[in-house]
């Protein structure tokens, strides 16, 4: 069963085709260009101009962010050139193949070099490649600007651990040219600078001006007077931290200035004996961008309730067979969807029947015909309110992190995946080395803020299909499907060492903090239970063996032997 | 309001002809002609009868707003709304568009799965705006 309608099945093969095509429209351009170079015709010049204009439109619209922002700055930069109706001098020539660069390396073709998914142990290093750069797509350059460079490069070091790429100046003058080259995700301005008391603050009105889209931007300064701090507030600084500067508070920030997580599009299950009925509602929905799954019996409901998953159920109230209202209950019997919104659509206008429905467990009822507004509206609030209520339930409120329970969930869900598709899968307890002592020693806020500086690490290195879990205290817990033990110990000693050069800050102190785990994998240990006691023992293990390291649990033939 | 069926899409980029045909006509269920060049769209205009025209602002040759001026010549376009469609989203540029007859300006790159509903929008304050 497919919940996909036809055309986002459509979409992804033009998109395929599209993605294809890529490497071809980037040799024509090159093509182009040398031809223009031995011909010096103008029109050559304006056929590259449309072919980077017309790349910078489609390649977005076919999810290629990065190689249609570049497609972008060339148009740009081309039609500056044709504008002056001058051949290109020498600098310009040199920055055109330096954009046909680029447009190569940030093509698909040259970035799946990089993450080709590894297939064995040997192939490692390019798995890594793909683990330490989570979101190949998200620009994640941040510059520094700061003529302390002992400070600058601290604060570098630091904030590249965080998975963010960092380029350094010392000098002002340097930060005009740097964003011409690219523009970085956010910046970090200092405020004083040999050149005058406020001079960040004036040097970045002056870039700003020139661009057409707000860099995020990040004050640091000696200064904690009302001046700076109301300059940087006129000067649009999205944050302002004096020295010496929290580095946690400040990736904190630099996380929600940067990141625009994208959410998943709302899944609504509809249940209409009348078929071209539920097909109109289903078109409506996903108009607004929801996935809809159709059911037309709904004696026929429970598998596709099961495999779909819906944010919310949308039932006719009359159908033969077995009632709208008969239905929400055998839906609200069953523990798993007890909070799942159900709306009921129907001609009913009789206020006692609707309110029947609402007693059994309806959330909504919704009288036919009804306008596509007012049915997507009803149904996002719904959904809405159901996400919000259900990720209190499962996330742990200080990292974010599942919780135990629904990590626990989470792991029965990808043991039946592994088992099912016959591939690895790896689980690593983790626990911070002498917590206890963080915690007496800088207090209990200082030590929240090592436990999210581990989770946002996590959260970083790890791939968007790896699971991550406060476990409870100072412990948690990650999921790698697809990932065999070895490879695990790998990616995690990585994380290991990259979290102990963490600086936390605590009173004007400073200090670090390391960590231990156990890692056990699928299909070595077979289900949660032996494959949580593996990883449990590894731990054991690590913390025994010294702490600060990352034990493998031993293959369960061997344990048993021994 | 007369409801909206029949659009004519001219753009001479291959790759977003293939995703004005998806989003358009599977997703939107429109009616679609796609001209390859604003002289084709001369050519096919009264045939095809379309409900909107969406035209592209930078193509070869003729560029999008003097297709919209050719096309005004003609009887059968002479009132046909027009909606640009346009990388450039500056504001001075959305307003020549508009003094030259455009009844509105979408932005590319567009999304496939929004692009209907939102002409649906446009069309539906397009007719508003004339009662």
């Amino acid at each position: 069963m497919n919940p996909l309608p036809d055309w986002q099945e459509e979409l992804a093969l033009l998109a395929k085709a599209y993605t294809d095509e890529v490497p071809s429209k980037l040799a024509q351009m090159r093509s182009i260009w040398s031809q223009f170079c031995e011909q010096k015709d103008q029109r050559l010049l304006s056929t590259l101009h449309r072919l980077a204009h017309n790349m910078a439109g489609s390649a977005a619209t076919f999810g290629l962010s990065s190689l249609s922002d570049q497609a972008r700055r060339f148009d740009l930069f081309l039609k500056k050139i044709l504008d002056t109706q001058l051949p290109p001098n020498n600098d310009q020539e040199q920055q055109v193949l330096a954009f046909l660069d680029t447009l190569y390396r940030v093509s698909p073709q040259a970035q799946v070099e990089k993450v080709t998914v590894f297939e064995d142990s040997q192939s490692l290093g390019l798995e890594q490649t793909q683990r330490g750069n989570p979101s190949q797509r998200q620009n994640k350059l941040v510059l520094i600007v700061d003529d302390d460079p002992a400070l600058a490069t601290e604060l570098g070091l630091q904030i590249s651990y965080f998975g963010y790429q960092v380029k350094i100046f010392n000098h002002l003058a340097e930060l005009n040219q740097a964003i011409d080259e690219q523009i970085p995700a956010a910046l970090i301005l200092d405020i004083i600078f040999p050149e005058g008391n406020l001079a960040g603050i004036e040097a970045f009105e002056r870039i700003q001006k020139k661009q057409a889209v707000h860099i995020p931007l990040i004050f640091t300064s000696v200064r904690n007077d009302m001046e700076a701090r109301l300059y940087a507030v006129r000067a649009k600084g999205d944050a302002y931290f004096t020295k010496p500067i929290q580095v946690g508070a400040l990736i904190d920030k630099l996380d929600a200035l940067t990141s625009h997580p994208q959410e998943e599009p709302f899944r609504v299950l509809i249940v209409d004996d009348e078929a071209s009925l539920a097909q109109y509602h289903a078109a409506i929905l996903r108009q607004a961008g929801m996935v809809t799954h159709c059911v037309s019996d709904p004696m026929q409901v429970l598998q596709p309730l099961h495999d779909f998953r819906p944010d919310l159920i949308l039932i006719d109230i009359y159908m033969p067979q077995c009632t709208g209202l008969e239905l929400a209950t055998v839906i609200r019997q069953q523990e798993t969807y007890v909070s799942v919104p159900i709306v009921f659509l129907s001609t009913e206008t009789n206020q006692g029947k609707q309110q029947d429905a609402m007693r059994l467990g309806g959330d909504d009822f919704l009288t036919k015909p009804i306008r596509p507004e007012r049915l997507i509206g009803a149904i996002t609030s719904r959904v809405e309110r159901y996400r919000t209520l259900r990720s209190l339930m499962i996330r742990d409120g200080l990292t974010g992190l599942l919780n135990h329970t629904h990590l626990k969930e989470q792991l029965d869900l990808e043991l039946l995946r592994a088992q099912k598709y016959q591939q690895p899968l790896a689980f690593g307890m983790i626990d911070l080395d002498h917590f206890k002592t963080v915690n007496d020693s800088y207090g209990h806020a200082s030590g929240d803020g090592v436990l999210k500086s581990l989770a946002r690490l996590l959260r970083q290195r790890l791939r968007q299909t790896d699971i991550i879990g406060r476990y409870g205290g100072e412990e948690f817990a990650v999921i790698l499907p697809n990932t065999t033990p070895v490879a695990a110990v790998q990616v995690m000693n990585e994380i290991r060492d990259g979290f102990a050069q963490i600086h936390h800050y605590a009173n004007g102190k400073e200090f670090t903090v390391t960590l231990s785990c156990g890692i056990a994998g699928f299909p070595d240990y077979g289900d949660q239970r032996s494959l949580c006691d593996a990883a449990d023992e590894a731990l054991y293990r690590a913390k025994h063996s010294g702490r600060n390291c990352v034990v493998l649990a031993r293959p369960q033939k061997h344990r048993e032997a021994t | 309001m007369p409801p909206l069926n029949r659009i004519l899409y001219v753009e001479d980029d291959p790759d977003i002809q293939m995703v004005a045909r998806l989003a358009l006509g599977m997703v939107g269920g429109f009616t679609v002609e796609i001209c390859s060049s604003g002289q084709e769209a001369l050519t096919k205009v009264e045939a095809f009868a379309p409900d909107l025209i969406l035209l592209d602002v930078m193509m070869p040759v003729m560029d999008g707003p003097t297709t919209l001026l050719e096309l005004r010549k003609l009887p059968a376009a002479a009132d046909l709304p027009v909606i640009f469609m346009t990388a450039k989203v500056q504001t001075h540029e959305v307003n020549s568009y508009r003094e030259i007859g455009a009844v509105d300006v979408i932005s590319k790159p567009f999304d496939p799965m929004s692009l209907a509903s939102t002409l649906r929008q446009k069309w539906q304050v397009y007719h508003e705006s004339l009662t």
